[in-house]
């Protein structure tokens, strides 16, 4: 099992090192002379000699690359070009806040989604099936920044039942600003959760051992969670790895639209000011966040899965 | 006669719409007493298989579902019985070993949690006890060093071994019949008989009646005191395995016996019955096997025969042989 844990983490390092080398190149690439951004057009040539020199910008390529791998190491991105504070500060400061959204947006995606799945499998193609279908295909069509728009105007202007924006102080008031961007981001997960558990589980439900249990004489309560859900969970949860990725771009317009801080609005905001350092610590961190997650899937499939466990 | 344990009378069972059903079982007779092992032969699509599992109405439903008849065990209707009271027959009164040891175990559950899943769930025992139980059921089944095996997972033992928890689980209750559908066609040849003679212990240790289905003959031989050949749906001959072997009546009894290979025989080429089996529900009328009889007569093309005895225990099917009394055939 440590064994596994240690040559999964192993694994995962190429994967790093490939998108760093891809995030450097890019940020070489992409037209523009970052000297020049930060400066301004008008600069004068002296400046902008010095500044090269003092960025490093003059170093060949390689010596480029490998200093940038041993401040990425490090955590030191360098320093916003615009909000005149460290990258990794800005980082620190903003990860927490989508960390505690995509947490929320789960829980309430797996809590409603696992259960609605269920019901629609166990009574396929009747009304607690269709009545599914309707709502999934909404939650898949219906975007989040007009979904979060919506709601902002009539549960928070309208109603006035939530706050507007913000992110609150103490665990309550945190949990009554999060409540409508987490459903924001949750109504496309409980979609798409309840449509793969539905699909899983009457694969499931279709095999020898669930005729096995009934023949026990299982009742179909426990036939269906005990028997069928502990095996759809395995592809289920490759789902769930997906689906707290897509969070990353969710974060993105719900941040915005609900004006709390968090690394996807700094993404944007950074995009449009030209920030460069920001840009790329930003994909470094979702760079770094999927290989996690990934890897987390991976020791869940052991967790669940027996087969996997003794290779 | 006593009272049969269990008595099934004119079973149908359909696929497919209601407006357009195809009938994969027609009016099937069976009749177990108690004690007995009783064999089911006959081809894939004869619908054995589904016999055996409509009668713990285990057919999947839909697209499946029991048209008509009766089911009896014990003298109480099967298929009257709500699902919630039949279910707890299934596993007590009547058990089921199944095709694929492969794929009939549940993967993510240790063979002590499957094991004692079906004793939990019929009778009031503690852990300790469970346990216990669990592994004296995996002694009964010859499974060595029972006590390390109980935290193992499904795919840790090999298909024969396999099988042999799936009888653990089946008779973990002590089932008065035990019904077992080509519990060796996924085996291979020594392992198949090892888990018959498994069987055959099984039964002689529990008093457990038995219903084995199969294709093979020799299987049923090896265990049955009474087999049913069955063709397209239909009960085509009924009797006991000695009577039967040396004495059959249908044509296609009499196909089957004639198509196993024989040391002796000096025929270079194996014989095998023309043509194939009809699609389910492609035969509208007349006896099934018509097509491909070798004693096939006007009348059969036009109605079904009815049952015709030709001994103590011995009925079959057939318009040609029941009006002659003594063909002895190879």
């Amino acid at each position: 099992m440590a064994r596994y844990i240690f040559v999964r983490v192993l694994d995962s390092i190429p994967t790093i090192l490939l998108v760093l080398t891809l995030v450097f190149l890019a940020m070489r690439i992409l037209p523009g002379d970052p000297a020049i951004a930060v400066l301004g057009e008008n600069a004068q040539p002296e400046t902008i000699a010095r500044f090269r020199e003092q960025f490093g910008l003059n170093d060949p390529l390689w010596l480029q690359y490998l200093h940038f791998l041993g401040d990425v190491f490090t955590f030191d991105f360098g320093n916003s070009l615009v909000k005149s504070a460290p990258v990794s500060t800005l980082i620190a400061n903003n990860l927490p806040y989508t960390i505690e959204l995509t947490i929320a947006a789960m829980l309430i995606g797996i809590t409603f989604g696992i259960p609605m799945g269920v019901m629609a499998a166990v009574k396929r193609n009747k009304l607690p099936d269709n009545a599914f279908r309707v709502f999934s295909l909404v939650g898949y069509a219906v975007p989040d920044f007009y979904l979060g728009a919506v709601l902002l105007l009539t549960f928070s202007l309208g109603l006035g039942w939530f706050p507007i924006n913000g992110v609150g102080t103490d665990f309550v008031s945190r949990m009554h600003h999060i409540a409508l961007p987490a459903l924001t981001l949750a109504m496309l997960k409980m979609a798409f959760i309840g449509r793969l558990t539905r699909t899983s589980l009457l694969e499931v439900l279709g095999r020898d051992y669930v005729r096995t249990a009934r023949a026990k004489g299982a009742s179909e309560r426990r036939v269906v969670y005990r028997h069928g859900l502990r095996n759809a969970l395995l592809p289920l949860s490759t789902g769930l790895g997906l689906s707290i990725l897509s969070t990353l771009s969710g974060s993105v317009a719900v941040e915005l639209v609900f004006n709390r801080p968090g690394i996807g609005r700094l993404l944007i905001e950074a995009i449009t000011e030209r920030d460069y350092p920001v840009i790329q610590a930003g994909v470094v961190v979702f760079a770094l966040v999927v290989v996690i997650v990934n890897l987390l899937m991976d020791l869940v499939y052991v967790a669940v899965d027996p087969r996997i466990r003794v290779q | 006669m006593s009272a049969p344990l269990l008595n099934v009378e004119s079973l149908c069972v359909e696929f497919g719409p209601k407006s357009a059903p195809i009938r994969v079982i027609n009016s099937v007779n069976l009749r177990v007493d108690a004690g007995e092992a009783v064999g089911i032969v006959g081809e894939s699509g004869s619908g054995k298989s589904i016999t055996s599992l409509s009668i713990l109405r285990l057919v999947p439903e839909p697209p499946s579902r029991i048209a008509s008849g009766r089911i009896e065990f014990e003298g109480r209707d099967l298929l009257a019985m709500p699902k919630s009271q039949l279910r707890h027959m299934r596993g007590r009164d009547i058990a089921m070993i199944f095709q694929e040891p492969m794929s009939s175990l549940n993967p993510v559950m240790t063979v002590e949690a499957q094991i004692g899943e079906a004793i939990m769930l019929h009778q009031r025992l503690g852990r300790a006890e469970r346990r216990a139980r669990v592994i004296e059921l995996l002694r009964l089944v010859g499974i060595p060093d029972p006590e390390s095996r109980l935290k193992a997972y499904p795919h840790q033992f090999s298909g024969g071994m396999r099988q042999r928890v799936m009888i653990a689980i089946a008779v973990a209750c002590n089932p008065k019949l035990l019904i077992a559908d080509e519990p060796t066609t996924a085996l291979d040849v020594t392992i198949q008989a090892q888990v018959l003679d498994l069987m055959k212990d099984v039964r002689r240790k529990l008093n457990t009646a038995i219903l084995l289905i199969s294709h093979d003959l020799g299987v049923i031989a090896e265990v049955c005191e009474r087999v049913l050949v069955m063709y397209a749906g239909h009960v085509v001959e009924d009797a006991d395995i000695r009577s039967l072997f040396e004495n059959p009546q249908h044509p296609y009894t009499r196909g089957l016996l004639r198509a196993v290979p024989s040391l002796t025989d000096e025929h270079p080429r194996l014989y095998q019955i023309p043509g194939s089996v009809p699609q389910a529900g492609s035969i509208r009328q007349g006896c099934p096997f018509y097509a491909r009889c070798d004693l096939r007569q006007d009348i059969c093309a036009r109605a079904m025969p009815a049952m015709s005895t030709h001994g103590a225990r011995h009925v079959a099917a057939c318009w040609a042989t029941q009006s002659m009394p003594e063909v002895r055939s190879a």
